[in-house]
């Protein structure tokens, strides 16, 4: 679900982005999330969550991981994917069918 | 001696800001606005490194409190219009702010904010900030640019300080607003209850020793 791990520009977290662009209906996370997670707070637009890191989890489907590991980031993502893939907490866009 | 109120955010531009204050013999107290769990703990640290040192370059104590913010920022993101985020954020730090230098007697507020910068600083958007309050904002750098501020940080000893790591707020909005209309902020804000969330802030808020930590 994320490919790209990169530190945010004040180095103090990690950045995942999306491989494929979806949304996260962030209600629907939490209500998944907090069966294995502490929920920090669902503020509608970023629902924060605690595992092996705090992490933010935004609408457009983007992860900061509050940690200057980068071997914990990345297995705290894969955990989060692993929740959430296959969920009706992510929206895919429809695909294009083409011109009329 | 005269006083004035000093948000300090743990960046590069406050400290900045209240060492001019300080140098003019203006005596300060440090209001930090806790933004968690939107940013790190790492921030409240910073600025609590620089009110320390900025204590050290004044050779006297400076008063320091700590706001939660972070609820403030829930009830915003939770009611009001996404892209006026920073607005309500900044009018909510001033209003803070206010009650603090009623309480401490203090003569106004000093900021950091240097124009053109970031989204919010923008002269609408300072000029609906400041219709909230009554005392004036003292921005010593106002007209300043990065560089120059910058420079300063570099030779008070704030800069190394204020770039340590620390993460940057993550409910800032994607596009803010940069020229705010002072009537939809106040159709926005009356989905939410400022006074309650000010009496609530001030509530939470505490004096901290910048020395014990």
């Amino acid at each position: 679900m994320y490919s790209i791990l990169k530190p945010c520009k004040t180095t103090a977290a990690f950045e995942a982005i999306p491989r494929e662009r979806f949304s996260l209906d962030l209600d629907r996370c939490e209500e998944i999330l907090k069966k294995t997670c502490t929920i920090v707070t669902n503020a509608g637009v970023i629902l924060i969550i605690n595992d092996m890191c705090e992490v933010s989890i935004h609408r457009d489907g983007r992860l900061i991981l509050k940690t200057d590991s980068n071997e914990l980031a990345a297995e705290q993502a894969v955990r989060i994917s692993g929740w959430l893939e296959g969920t009706p907490a992510i929206r895919k866009p429809k695909k294009s069918t083409g011109p009329e | 001696m005269a006083k004035l109120v000093s948000l300090i955010s743990g960046g590069i531009d406050s400290p900045v800001a209240a060492y001019l204050m300080l140098r003019q013999g203006v005596d300060i107290v440090a209001v930090h606005m806790d933004n968690r769990p939107f940013t790190d703990e790492k921030n409240l640290t910073k600025a609590m490194s620089l009110v320390r040192h900025l204590q050290h370059l004044a050779g006297r104590p400076i008063k320091t409190c700590v706001v939660p913010h972070g609820p403030n920022h829930i009830a915003f993101a939770r009611n009001c219009e996404r892209h006026l985020h920073c607005l309500f954020c900044r009018r909510m730090m001033y209003r803070i702010a206010e009650r603090i230098a009623e309480k401490e007697g203090a003569a106004g507020i000093l900021t950091g904010e240097s124009l053109g910068q970031v989204a919010s600083q923008t002269l609408q958007n300072l000029m609906v900030e400041n219709q909230v309050i009554r005392i004036p904002v003292i921005r010593p750098l106002i007209g300043m640019d990065k560089v120059e501020i910058i420079n300063i940080a570099r030779k008070i000893g704030t800069y190394e300080i204020s770039t340590l790591p620390g993460l940057c707020c993550t409910i800032v909005p994607k596009k803010p607003a940069t020229a705010a209309r002072a009537g939809d902020i106040l159709a926005e804000e009356e989905k939410i209850d400022p006074g309650a969330l000010i009496e609530q802030s001030l509530e939470g808020m505490y004096v901290l020793d910048p020395e014990t930590m």
